[in-house]
């Protein structure tokens, strides 16, 4: 049923959004006669994914027409402000001031990695074109969060459970960097593990989002692979970084000048 | 009088808000090894962990050779006012690795003396054969000895002895004692011992300071957890 094509892309009708519904439909029948009781989630989750994505759609066209750098500002901090929160909330473990930490690497690692990629390597014009700008950031915020909280998980963790050998190393007459060399080698390296495992299988288990989006927009395969491995080199640099980052500025609340560790400091997040 | 290694003045200390101890003025002399006893949960613990500076104190200061610990920084002051745990600590190592380990901290600037370290470990009852056996399967007795030696190893002036046999039985506190008594003083060492039992503080030390004199005026509320 599809009409025009337009730059490449085969342009969806309203006949064919229907005829995909009708795959959910399937879905609920099976569940029907299985009893699987899941009609009515798999209906709110069929509405849910139509307005959620029309939402963001409508948002952003919107964006996408924003032209100015201090009308895009707003919407880059907001999303910065967003991943932040999400990445501490993963957290079981919290200290005073671990958010504002969260935001500013995330800030730092992502946001300068992502202008890199816009402005030097793909030259958008001008570099913070939300087109180019928006979608990237979106997709280095998402990994470096789940990286950032993970490194933050696996420190804290740490530092609470072998407070005694931190503590150890402090009364022999280690430094504090010495100290707590291991526990943080170990939260940068947790933290980096799920996008180095991610490079190692991507294209052989599946193809990324991204560059399948793009191969049915009618990008040509290979441009579509060039694409993809700057992101992914991209989000490598950034959730690297964002681990490092996140790591010392932990590292540099939670041991005192005097070479302590504040382990005080460190509180279970309550369950919600 | 010999050298004073250790002074503290007016030192007081808290734990989870409440003040434990105060007023605590005292001065460690070379050669020398001073008790401080008291009942369980009256602040030892949290005093000796304030002198090495691992809490900070509420009050007062802590002086070694008659300088702050700021004066050297704090890691060099450690490594000369070296702090024993109460309840042994041992690395995911080996024995060697739990003795070597300290040799690698920029201040401890000393080289690892295997013969020492094996001729330490003999005098606590454990062969070289131990050096080899995986740290964490010692009994707790054997974990504590190898927490002290590790700590002679790096030749401290003053060790903090946080109930170093309150762990241990019979025998292995007897041993424990033996080497404290003699490497205690060793090269004009000193050492300050955290005890509960007073039969021990005068079995091992020339004087000892009972806390129970520096409580506050209402005393202290006693607490749960490990505090001696």
């Amino acid at each position: 049923m599809a009409e025009a094509q337009t730059v490449g892309a085969i342009e969806l009708s309203a006949i064919d959004l229907a005829i995909a519904g009708g795959l959910v439909l399937v879905a609920g029948v099976v569940s029907v006669l299985l009893r699987l009781g899941l009609e009515k989630r798999l209906l709110l989750a069929a509405v849910r994914t139509v307005v959620q994505l029309l939402m963001i759609g409508y948002v952003l066209k919107w964006v996408f027409d924003i032209d100015t750098l201090w009308a895009i500002l707003p919407v880059v901090l907001l999303m910065i402000l967003a991943a932040g929160h999400a990445a501490v909330h993963r957290s079981s473990r919290t200290f005073p001031g671990v958010l504002l930490r969260a935001v500013g690497t995330l800030a730092m690692s992502g946001f300068i990695t992502t202008v890199i990629v816009t402005g030097v390597i793909v030259g958008a014009q001008p570099w913070y074109e939300p087109q180019y700008l928006i979608p990237l950031l979106g997709m280095v915020l998402g990994n470096g969060l789940t990286g950032i909280s993970l490194s933050l998980d696996t420190l804290l963790e740490q530092l609470v459970e072998r407070r005694d050998e931190v503590e150890l190393h402090l009364a022999l007459g280690a430094t504090r960097w010495e100290a707590a060399r291991d526990a943080l080698a170990d939260a940068v390296r947790r933290g980096m593990i799920p996008t180095i495992n991610s490079m190692m299988v991507v294209g052989i288990v599946a193809l990324p989002g991204m560059m399948t989006g793009q191969i049915l927009a009618g990008a040509d395969p290979l441009e579509a692979v060039k694409y993809q491995v700057v992101v992914m080199f991209m989000i490598a640099g950034a959730t690297s970084t964002g681990c490092i980052i996140i790591v010392l500025l932990a590292y540099r609340r939670l041991f005192t000048p005097r070479h302590q560790l504040d382990s005080a400091a460190i509180r279970a997040r309550g369950k919600k | 009088m010999s050298e004073t290694l250790l002074s503290t003045i007016d030192l007081a200390v808290s734990a989870g808000g409440t003040r434990l101890l105060e007023g605590i003025t005292l001065k460690l002399h070379a050669g020398e090894m001073l008790a401080l006893t008291g009942p369980s949960g009256c602040g030892k613990t949290s005093l000796l962990r304030a002198i090495a500076g691992l809490d900070d104190p509420d009050a007062g200061e802590v002086r070694f050779r008659e300088q702050p610990p700021e004066h050297t920084g704090w890691p060099a002051f450690r490594r000369h006012v070296t702090f024993v745990h109460q309840r042994p600590v041992m690395l995911n190592a080996t024995v060697e690795e739990n003795l070597r380990r300290p040799f690698r901290y920029r201040h401890v600037a000393r080289e690892f003396d295997r013969d020492r370290a094996v001729a330490l470990l003999k005098d606590f009852g454990l062969g070289e054969e131990h050096l080899a056996q995986e740290a964490r399967t010692l009994s707790i007795g054997q974990q504590q000895r190898v927490s002290v030696v590790r700590a002679l190893l790096i030749e401290p002036a003053v060790l903090l002895l946080d109930e170093p046999t309150s762990a241990l039985d019979e025998d292995a506190r007897s041993a424990v004692e033996n080497l404290l008594r003699r490497e205690g003083h060793r090269n004009g060492r000193a050492a300050l011992l955290v005890t509960h039992d007073r039969e021990q503080a005068r079995r091992l030390c020339d004087r000892s300071l009972d806390l129970r004199e520096h409580l506050p005026e209402a005393g202290p509320r006693m607490r749960g957890g490990d505090d001696g």
